[in-house]
């Protein structure tokens, strides 16, 4: 597949007051987020927190209340030709039992004026071309999943829109997932992936936007989201190694070192490789360094809550 | 606008509903005709006049409008297979202005009608002349009469097959669509006929219409007759046509309409 930049200055992806109302509930309400190109962006949120009904306002499947969602600065509808500029996968099956893999992407070739050997192009790019004339009814979840973004990839679009892909997948069809979607953030495209299992995306997304409730709670660089990494220290012999530590930078910013309550350091505003030379130095013995990364889960929980008490 | 057709054309060739409505074109045309040629109306359970009358002939051609409800249901089942299965969402992302894609369907699906309809006559025709050349009948109407006689309900058939459409487009649930219209055209209309009152309307529903082509009324005459009820007097053979030409249009209006702005969840 050939590199994709981005034609144009607007975002990818750009959702502005959108606000979704069935009947007295408010599913979006009031959201407005961007998405970058060329990197994985995580749409995180409960189940039923809107990611769904966000996605689907996003390609024209639901019409907002009010507000407007675009992709490449345009409305879905108004795109020429909208699967060559956007892929989307909603429902983990959407084939019809009877079609075999093929038929079902000649189908969807023909509809968006592709040859049909993009078909089989597909089918090979996504390792299913072995099951090419079987029934999609007899295929597992994970030949599913890969004939669903068989189908979203046709018109090469360099917008990617998935909800939750990772349902079902076994951890192998996760790793896969994983990697394929990085390729194709590595490509130029802009991906836009929801999840509300955390975990198995922590490792996947740069970007995330998480919305609680139809609402937005937070948006921008994962890294940043989750501030610096924390180094964990275990040593027989913490009292002299905070000391050194706290000591380290006599006419800078010294590192912040706390007692984690079962023997080691949290050490905040040096990394592990500066924790293990001050230690070496001294000769303070060490049992133990890991550098602590927040997960998604935290970061999740922490700002949900937080949200939930203001 | 030929890129959705030829899609939809796939579609319907990738399972085996495209085959399957040519074999049923051929069992209710060549299969039913043909059993019926053989067995003779006139030894039909009431009897009813032989091959050799006007009316006997026009009774067994009419017979074959009462099998409307296969194509009708094909529609249905075309249509509703979208939501059932949950591609809709997916043809409508690479299809975004939907009133196309139900467009191309009423297309593929007046062709396939045409199809069928053809199959159904060309077939049953030649069961008809097959079956009473062996029985040394000379039949009630010149072969030319028969034959426009049959090619008026192979045409009445598109109008069911789109009838079907809008139906599975109105209802999209596949089992309730399906039901409602094979259970409309093959209970509902005949059991209309039997509430005096309520059969004065029987000329302008789509059964009465397609009988008007024909101009079959053993059907309703009995059923007047069992009731004790005046006897339906249908609309000539070219309002009946009319008619029916309605039916599909107002039939394809909803399927074009109502998909538009509904949300796809």
């Amino acid at each position: 597949m050939a590199s994709v930049t981005a034609t144009d200055d607007r975002p990818a992806i750009e959702v502005s007051h959108l606000t979704k109302r069935y009947g007295t509930v408010t599913a979006v309400r009031d959201l407005t987020f961007t998405v970058e190109p060329g990197v994985v962006t995580g749409f995180l949120g409960p189940n039923g927190a809107g990611k769904t009904t966000t996605m689907r306002m996003l390609t024209g499947l639901v019409t907002p209340t009010s507000g407007t969602a675009t992709i490449a600065g345009r409305p879905y509808g108004q795109l020429r030709n909208p699967s060559r500029t956007v892929g989307a996968v909603f429902d983990a099956s959407a084939f019809h039992p009877g079609h075999t893999a093929r038929d079902h992407l000649r189908v969807y070739a023909a509809m968006g004026g592709y040859p049909d050997s993009r078909a089989d192009d597909l089918l090979s790019l996504l390792g299913l071309t072995e099951a090419a004339d079987r029934r999609t009814g007899t295929f597992s979840t994970g030949m599913r999943q890969r004939l669903n973004l068989a189908t979203a990839l046709l018109g090469d679009p360099r917008v990617l829109l998935l909800d939750e892909p990772s349902n079902g997948l076994d951890p192998e069809g996760m790793l896969w997932l994983r990697g394929f979607l990085r390729r194709l953030a590595g490509e130029g495209r802009t991906v836009l992936v929801s999840s509300h299992v955390l975990s198995e995306i922590q490792q996947l997304v740069d970007d995330v936007v998480v919305i609680r409730r139809g609402e937005l709670v937070a948006a921008g660089p994962w890294s940043r989201l989750a501030g610096p990494p924390a180094v964990l220290v275990l040593s027989p012999d913490a009292d002299r190694l905070a000391a050194v530590l706290r000591g380290s930078r006599p006419d800078g910013d010294p590192p912040r070192v706390d007692a984690t309550g079962d023997g080691r350091l949290r050490v905040h505003g040096l990394d592990a490789a500066g924790v293990a030379d001050l230690a070496a130095a001294h000769q303070v013995p060490v049992h133990e360094l890991v550098t602590e990364t927040t997960s998604l889960e935290q970061l999740f929980l922490h700002l949900t809550t937080e949200r939930t008490a203001s | 606008m030929h890129h959705l057709i030829k899609a939809e054309f796939r579609r319907l060739f990738a399972t085996r509903v495209g085959a399957g409505l040519l074999l049923a074109a051929v069992l209710f045309g060549g299969g039913l005709m043909g059993a019926m040629a053989l067995v003779g109306p006139e030894n039909f359970d009431p009897p009813m006049p032989g091959l050799d009358t006007e009316a006997g002939l026009r009774a067994i051609l009419g017979m074959l409008g009462y099998t409307a409800f296969v194509p009708a249901a094909v529609g249905a089942l075309a249509v509703t297979s979208e939501y059932r299965h949950r591609t809709a969402a997916v043809t409508f992302l690479f299809a975004p202005r939907r009133w196309q894609v139900l467009v191309a369907k009423l297309t593929t699906y007046g062709v396939a009608g045409l199809a069928y309809g053809l199959v159904l006559a060309g077939t049953a025709a030649t069961a008809l002349f097959t079956v009473a050349a062996v029985r040394g009948i000379s039949l009630g109407l010149p072969a030319g009469d028969v034959l426009a006689l049959l090619a008026r309900i192979g045409l009445a058939m598109v109008v069911y097959l789109l009838i079907g459409v809008g139906v599975g487009a109105l209802l999209r649930n596949q089992v309730v669509a399906v039901c409602v219209v094979i259970g409309y055209l093959y209970l509902g209309e005949p059991l209309l006929m039997m509430i005096p009152g309520v059969n004065a309307l029987y000329p302008v529903l789509p059964g009465g219409a397609t009988a008007a082509l024909t101009d079959f009324t053993y059907l309703a005459d009995a059923m007047s007759q069992e009731v004790g009820s005046t006897a339906v007097r249908l609309l000539p053979p070219a309002a009946g046509a009319l008619l029916l030409t309605g039916y599909a249009l107002a039939a394809s209006l909803i399927a074009i309409v109502l998909p538009m702005r509904r949300d796809i969840t």
